[in-house]
């Protein structure tokens, strides 16, 4: 009796002792939930594995939540020990001091893309572990393109506007290109010239857009895909780029998509739906041009309760293996160099075109263009759609003004 | 004097609450409101160079028109259908309560769901409201309902009065029930029709519904802010951007919190000065009558 007692009460002592050593390592991410799994609760699970003495505690706050939630923690110096960021979350808490800086010295630094690397290191610091670069470009309905004769998703505009002249005389619509985000792929598809990227010069006001022959020629060809009767202007201009565009897609209703990879779980998960992720036609280009939006990475706050397991889950995820399944789960790109492929067949035209080196980071996600100007291309590419007869001034005369009231 | 005194006494917890959760928010706006603060570090002092920002450039100023223009259709439409269901229900008991709350419906369904729900009936691209048009061979009155920036804001509206008309009604059918049968009866004596006794008897005896429902409404339609997000995000090219989304897309979407806590303020005010100028033009059109 008494040595049961004595046994069970060293148990629970050591039990108890191990209890109080384990570190939960509090993560916040707006990946995670059933939604949009990323495949953290596998990473999770594999990374206790490997850290018997951390347990990870991931809380899902949605990416237009973060912006509530967890600058009121940072302040009271109560923050998570790791959080999701993109780059305009490391410009803002970074620029004040809450992010520690990785280190540029760390293993996986010199590994980044160079492009990728430049955007995110300021000031000789890295403060975030960037975990994905996402494509944007044309989700392309193969099955509606054969019906119209054509096996290959056009990546030039050529191909373009010939897809579109025979898939509306099958009486077929060929593209969506609603006024926001769809429109903005293919302006900035043919504004931006790989070759030459001038990107961060307008957002400095140092280049002007109205004068600019790229952007203007972007314009007149929006006028040459109407002309080829790739779609009616006015009928997209007010079209939701969100729910109903990705809606008509996948109902079959529409061949060519302007959007970004992360539709490709939504997309691949409809019976039937034959297409591929191909990328945006560019009179620049002969392969078409990758849109990379470099997504978001992990951070570590200054006063982070638990910095040295933070520490051991950036370096879990800088790991291939590890940050493969987080790729493959997002159908995403890598941000580092080398290493196995992790995006489906369905993208090898994408793949292809980025491999060939046709690709710029959308500037929008490398704050190259400021965040204001994102809003005033919605906003005036709309416009331009609902008059396109209008002079191309008046559209890039609003982005300049933007950029000039944002300096 | 001193039961006086122990009155005021009693309202020390209700005058806390207020500051405490009213009044103290709105000094730290305005102070926001004078620095470039972008939600987190230190805020730097601007002076007035938000207010100036604002009356300055036309965005604004047409965000604010927009706004006051939106909320004239609405509560003018929601004070009219209100009024006008109440008035048939109220004169048909059989039906009343089961339509009441039919009409009320849609006032509890989230913003959200409604906002999804009429964006795909509005859609240009097979929406419901096309496709029913040209069913019923009406197809040369299809229209791109929320891309049209002359129609955007009157589609916006439609959706809001849909779903708030069963709100006014319910306040209307409080003011017909606090109406003597008496009255009406005695309209009916007179040989009164069925207008002339809504015109002359009862639509006076309603004053008091209708300062409450017209300042209820200015002020929540003032406000409003999910309708227009979810169905146009004050599109297409500005032409539904209501302060309410300018305020909320310099708050999150481009971190400029001081910027936002001017619009912020004007938005108080504006929201203020109508409703106090709507309350003082309708009291004392109720003591006239």
């Amino acid at each position: 009796m008494i040595r049961t007692f004595f046994t069970t009460s060293a148990l629970a002592f050591v039990l108890a002792g191990t209890a109080q050593a384990q570190t939960v390592l509090d993560v916040v991410a707006w990946k995670g939930n059933e939604a949009e799994p990323a495949g953290l609760p596998e990473l999770i699970e594999k990374f206790e594995a490997a850290n018997p003495d951390i347990d990870v505690e991931l809380t899902y706050v949605a990416r237009k939540d973060v912006d509530k939630v967890i600058p009121p923690r940072l302040q009271s110096g109560n923050p998570p020990d790791v959080t999701m960021v993109d780059s305009s979350l490391v410009e803002l808490w970074g620029g004040a001091g809450f992010l520690k800086d990785l280190s540029t010295e760390s293993d996986w630094y010199g590994n980044m893309i160079p492009a990728v690397q430049n955007v995110m290191t300021t000031d000789g610091k890295i403060m975030v572990f960037p975990l994905e670069v996402i494509g944007m470009g044309n989700f392309v309905n193969m099955d509606l393109l054969a019906q119209a004769g054509i096996d290959k998703a056009p990546v030039t505009i050529d191909e373009l506007t010939a897809a579109c002249q025979a898939l509306s005389a099958e009486g077929i619509a060929p593209m969506i290109f609603a006024g926001t985000f769809p429109a903005m792929l293919f302006v900035g598809a043919n504004g931006i010239d790989p070759a030459n990227n001038t990107s961060a010069k307008f957002g400095m006001g140092e280049m002007s857009f109205v004068e600019d022959a790229n952007f203007n020629a972007s314009l007149d060809g929006v006028r040459d895909l109407v002309a080829a009767e790739c779609f009616d202007p006015e009928l997209q201009a007010g079209l939701d780029p969100w729910a109903t565009a990705p809606q008509e897609f996948k109902s079959g209703n529409v061949a060519i998509l302007p959007q970004g990879a992360w539709n490709i779980g939504g997309f691949s998960s409809v019976d039937g739906l034959n297409y591929q992720f191909a990328p945006m036609p560019s009179s620049f280009t002969e392969y078409g041009l990758a849109l990379d939006l470099v997504g978001p990475g992990w951070a570590i706050p200054t006063e982070a309760a638990n910095a040295e397991a933070a520490r051991k889950w950036v370096d879990f995820f800088a790991e291939e293996e590890n940050l493969n399944v987080f790729l493959e789960a997002e159908g995403a790109y890598s941000p580092f160099m080398g290493g196995k492929a992790t995006m489906p067949d369905l993208a090898t035209p994408y793949t292809e075109a980025r491999e060939k080196g046709s690709l710029i980071l959308w500037p929008f996600s490398t704050l190259e263009f400021p965040k204001p100007l994102q809003s005033e291309w919605e906003d005036s590419i709309t416009g331009f759609l609902l008059d396109i007869d209008q002079p191309n001034e008046t559209t890039l005369q609003r982005w300049d003004d933007t950029i000039e009231d944002n300096l | 004097m001193r039961a006086r005194n122990s009155l005021y006494i009693f309202t020390i917890p209700a005058l806390a609450v207020l500051t405490l959760f009213f009044i103290h928010p709105i000094i730290l706006t305005a102070d926001m409101s004078f620095t470039s603060f972008k939600g987190i570090g230190a805020a730097e002092p601007v002076g007035w160079k938000n207010y100036d920002r604002i009356v300055s450039r036309d965005r604004y100023l047409d965000a604010i028109w927009i706004t006051l223009w939106y909320t004239v259709i609405v509560v003018t439409a929601l004070t009219i259908t209100g009024m006008f269901f109440a008035a048939v229900l109220h004169r048909l008991p059989a039906i009343r309560n089961f339509s009441r709350a039919a009409l009320y419906t849609p006032a509890m369904m989230s913003f959200v769901v409604v906002g999804y729900i009429w964006q795909f009936l509005y859609s240009p691209l097979n929406g419901g409201i096309n496709v029913a048009l040209r069913d019923l061979g009406l197809g040369a009155w299809e229209q791109n309902w929320l891309g049209n920036p002359d129609l955007a804001l009157y589609s916006v509206a439609f959706t809001q009065i849909w779903m708030f008309t069963g709100f006014t009604c319910a306040i209307f059918l409080a003011g017909f029930a606090g109406i003597p049968e008496e009255i009406g009866e005695a309209g009916k004596l007179e040989g009164a029709t069925s207008w002339q006794r809504f015109r002359y008897l009862e639509l006076p005896l309603l004053g008091p519904s209708i300062t409450v429902s017209v300042i209820l409404t200015t002020i929540g339609t003032l406000k409003t802010f999910e309708l227009p997000f979810i169905l146009t995000n004050g599109g297409p090219d500005g032409a539904t951007r209501m302060l309410s989304i300018e305020i909320i897309n310099n708050l999150f979407g481009q971190y400029k919190f001081g910027f936002a806590s001017a619009l912020s303020i004007v938005m108080l005010i504006i929201v203020l000065a109508v409703s106090f100028i709507q309350n003082k033009v309708l009291r004392d059109r109720e003591n006239v009558t």
